[in-house]
């Protein structure tokens, strides 16, 4: 019971992680029907430059989160730029995709020849303490409560962003129906930009959460991005809470299939739940059945 | 500079080019000559999934592997010889492709993108972590391959096998697509809901360009392992993926030509890329990006315009109005060029929706 | 009125909760042109696509000529000797008009991918065989000159014709158009209105027709059928629905989003 309550607990804070990165894949699916591929490089890069700022530069904490973030915001913005917007036009699917998996080695490729090769893991310092807390009889690591906080925080924040702000408002008002947004006047591509730069802010912020637990490496934003496109599908695609729902789920039954089966099961658990789930329930749990589309 | 020289002539040249190669050139040479046979069989058979079926599948490079170490494990666990282990690694390769096209057949675009990379994880998964009968991360040694009643050496038998295989199945892709196989691939491409209501059935054809691509890349896959000699999971990773959609795209989609081109030119960019010590991620993932948004019908483009006898049918763009035509004699003056309001005149990917009332 | 070619019994079909068509019956007599009209929202186009398969009706039945192919997929369907065209074009953009109209013979090939990888002699002729069907097709409709042209080197209104004309080239039974003239000029509403006169009285081929311009449903169909809301409130010879006042009632009342029948 204790072995169940501690894996769960694993799992809810990996779950905030993948739950904050399908969270951006599926706002950006939401407005632009299209997954960003390169949405995991997001994660990466956000990463990274915290560690610049943080530990390279020795700066304090709070700006080096920010300023990673606002970089974050700057890479989608160059995403949409690069990849989505040329592609409005003549735009189908395949062509999207190709390049945004173009630019996913690009600028894992950048990563690589800036902050190290393969093997190279950069360990970024935790913000307290590193002694495990004992809670209600539940062992569990202090980074791993501040992380799932914080994440709930900027889940909450990004809630409030689209219920309160006029930005967040017109992105939703695009999501819902593109063709009447652009009616009335939104200027859509320019709302396309924004989703793409917040989508990829809300992976940094994740990522700079995340540092800590996750160590930095090039190949991590590939790896988070199919098991947060995972997590994305499993809620729907197209639903926020679904989104963070499966997030929390496929954390769970990680750290479950390593538990009980076989502790290689970690990584491959989400990839056997997504396939079992497209092939027999591919609206998700949270979709709105609108899968095919002609 | 204009060349006059007609398809026919370049192809020919460039098997028997590659036909004397083992001769002439060292062994270094040799095995690059090796490597673009077997780009050339993956890239046909990737392009025939995307370029023509139009089916996202981001598995290819798993089904790569599949054949690779189907062929070297049926060696290696059973101790069958190489001509039963090599078809069976296609066996179980066009088996897992066809199970692919599973999730094919009710999902589209997206979903099935995460499909088929979820598949190429987990198959990656297997190689890495089934050590019992993969043997992990560091690979395996299959046993040598012996060509005994024929004079010739692993080397030489591989090469030549990959010859032959190049040639026959560059052709029996150019004749499948040139047929009412080709066509039926094509309008599910540019509008599932037509091609189905012309009578073409989606399950047999989604299903049949999966079986083909695995069966490329399975084939692919097994001379690799003949060739290399060792086989191990960082070869079938998801660069590899990476650099396969490169070869379709730099080639042309749609165009089995072009694909042969793309295999050739792919190869020789990654020896020249290892050579200088440049990021090969950067390197193809830029290439990806360059030509899918400023010449998405690939080098293909540029050998017609150079090659007046080269007659090559574009998919992606319309041709030049004015050339090859033989038929189109009589310009039409037409009144309503223009496009009815709202409907745009390329509908390839727009279409009634389905559950539309009204 | 001959027999039906194609029955539609008791068809209801609801999408969200949403009831699309309630309990249609109609007749399609045979060899005829039948117009259905209707204000937007009216369920036609569900209707064709009932008919043709692409929505399985939730309850009722479809019938050309007494077999029942209610629930068989779009293919089966198209077998049978049933096809149709699209509001918007759907030819394939990356095929020539030749190869587009030859994907309209798809099912008249036996020969499969071992014949085509092998270039065996039987799929050769059949090749052969399309192709002067597909040429002969395109002359029917006076486009043979476009045979090599890919789609979108096309105008709107040609790609609307070479749909038609793909739609006839295997020889169906019933022919199902969505809204042929929209986006046409007048006189590319004349030329449909003769062409379409054609295909009935030359090819003896059962056409049912959704249209907007109503100058054209008026004056080409046999009977009309009018949809509201769903429900069919209106059936018979053109000039009687004219003057139907359950007919009237349903434009005017629908004003704002319809076009009135009277030009």
């Amino acid at each position: 019971m204790e072995y169940l309550s501690y894996l769960v607990a694993t799992g809810i804070s990996t779950g905030a992680l993948y739950a904050l990165v399908a969270l951006g894949i599926v706002v950006i699916y939401k407005a632009t029907e299209v997954v960003n591929f390169a949405h995991g490089e997001m994660f990466m890069l956000g990463g990274f430059f915290a560690f610049t700022f943080h530990v390279m530069l020795g700066w304090p904490y709070l700006p080096s989160f920010a300023l990673a973030v606002a970089l974050a915001f700057a890479v989608g913005v160059a995403v949409d730029r690069i990849a989505f917007r040329p592609l409005m036009q003549r735009r189908t699917l395949v062509s999207v995709l190709l390049v945004m998996i173009g630019l996913s080695f690009v600028l894992k490729g950048v990563a690589r020849w800036i902050w190290g090769g393969k093997g190279d893991y950069l360990t970024f310092p935790p913000l307290i303490s590193p002694e495990p807390l004992s809670f209600a009889g539940i062992m569990v690591m202090s980074q791993q409560l501040v992380v799932l906080g914080a994440a709930c925080a900027v889940m909450i924040v990004f809630a409030l962003f689209f219920k309160l702000t006029r930005a967040g408002r017109f992105m939703q008002a695009t999501a819902d129906n593109p063709k009447a947004a652009k009616l009335v006047g939104l200027r859509t591509d320019r709302v396309y930009m924004y989703t793409f730069g917040v989508g990829s802010a809300v992976a940094a912020a994740a990522a700079v959460l995340m540092a800590p637990l996750t160590l930095l490496y090039p190949d991590i934003g590939f790896m988070l991005f199919v098991k947060a496109f995972a997590a994305a599908v499993l809620g729907g695609l197209t639903s926020i809470p679904g989104a963070v729902v499966g997030g929390f789920l496929i954390g769970i039954i990680e750290q479950l299939a390593a538990g009980y089966l076989h502790t290689a099961m970690q990584e491959v658990a989400a990839f056997i739940v997504i396939m079992i789930v497209m092939i027999f329930i591919p609206t998700g749990l949270f979709g709105l059945g609108r899968i095919r589309k002609v | 500079m204009r060349v006059l020289i007609g398809k026919r002539a370049f192809l020919f040249a460039l098997f028997v080019l590659l036909f004397v190669i083992p001769w002439v050139a060292n062994e270094y040479q040799t095995f690059v000559a090796n490597l673009i046979l077997l780009y050339v069989i993956l890239s046909l058979g990737l392009n025939l999934l995307i370029g023509f079926a139009g089916q996202l599948a981001l598995a290819n490079a798993a089904m790569y592997g599949i054949g690779a170490y189907g062929t070297g494990l049926l060696m290696t666990h059973f101790g069958l010889p190489y001509w039963i282990s090599a078809p069976g690694g296609v066996a179980i390769a066009v088996i897992s492709g066809t199970l692919l096209a599973l999730p094919a057949l009710r999902l589209s675009g997206i979903y099935l993108a995460l499909a088929t990379l979820a598949f190429a994880q987990f198959t990656f998964w297997l190689m890495t972590h089934w050590t019992p009968v993969t043997f992990g991360a560091g690979g395996f040694i299959p046993p040598p391959i012996d060509f005994s009643p024929l004079p010739v050496t692993q080397e030489t038998g591989i090469y030549y096998l990959s010859w032959a295989a190049a040639l026959l199945l560059y052709v029996a892709a150019k004749h499948a697509m040139e047929s009412p196989v080709g066509r039926a691939f094509v309008a599910i491409r540019d509008g599932e809901v037509a091609a189905q209501a012309l009578g073409i059935d989606l399950l047999k054809y989604k299903s049949l360009a999966f079986a083909m691509s695995g069966f490329y890349a399975g084939v692919a896959g097994a001379l690799y392992s003949g060739l290399l000699g060792f086989v191990g999971p960082e070869s079938f990773d998801l660069l590899q993926m990476v650099l396969h959609k490169a070869a379709v795209v730099l080639g042309g989609m749609g165009s089995v030509v072009g694909s042969l081109i793309g295999g050739v030119l792919l190869t020789v960019l990654v020896e020249v890329t290892k050579e200088f010590k440049f990021s090969i991620e950067i390197a193809f993932g830029g290439l990806l990006i360059v030509f899918v948004l400023f010449q998405p019908n690939g080098v293909i483009v540029f050998v017609r315009r150079l090659l007046p006898g080269w007659t090559e049918r574009l998919h992606y763009v319309p041709p030049d109005k004015e050339s090859e035509e033989d038929l189109a004699a009589a310009p039409d003056p037409d009144p309503d060029a223009a496009p009815g309001p709202e409907e745009p005149t390329r509908a390839a990917a727009a279409g009634p929706r389905g559950g539309d009332p009204g | 009125m001959t027999e039906a070619a194609l029955k539609v019994r008791g068809v209801s079909i609801a999408f969200g909760g949403v009831s699309a068509l309630e309990a249609v019956d109609v007749d399609f007599p045979e060899g005829e042109i039948t117009g259905i009209i209707g204000p937007n929202g009216a369920g036609k186009t569900t209707l064709l696509n009932v008919i043709c398969g692409m929505n399985p009706p939730d309850a009722g039945d479809v019938l050309l000529k007494d077999r029942t192919i209610t629930g068989l997929r779009p293919n089966r369907i198209a077998a049978l000797g049933l096809r149709r065209t699209f509001q918007s074009s759907q030819l394939f953009a990356g095929m020539t008009v030749l190869e587009n109209m030859m994907a309209g013979l798809h099912l008249m090939s036996t020969t499969g991918l071992f014949g085509a990888v092998l270039r065996s002699k039987r799929m050769r002729a059949e090749e052969e065989e399309m192709r002067e069907r597909a040429l002969a097709a395109l002359d029917f409709v006076g486009f043979r000159h476009f045979a090599n042209r890919t789609g979108d080197a096309l105008s709107f209104g040609q790609q609307r014709i070479i749909e038609i004309a793909r739609t006839l080239i295997h020889e169906p039974k019933v022919v199902l158009l969505d809204e042929p003239a929209v986006g046409l000029s007048v006189n590319r509403v004349a030329e449909l209105d003769a062409l379409l006169r054609r295909i009935r009285d030359e090819r003896g081929v059962t056409l049912v027709m959704i249209e907007h311009v109503i100058r054209l449903v008026m004056g080409v169909s046999d009977r009309v059928v009018v949809l509201n809301s769903g429900r069919k409130i209106a059936e018979g010879l053109p000039e009687s629905v004219r003057a139907d006042p359950a007919v009237a009632e349903a434009y005017l009342g629908h004003r704002t989003n319809a076009r009135a029948p009277s030009q």
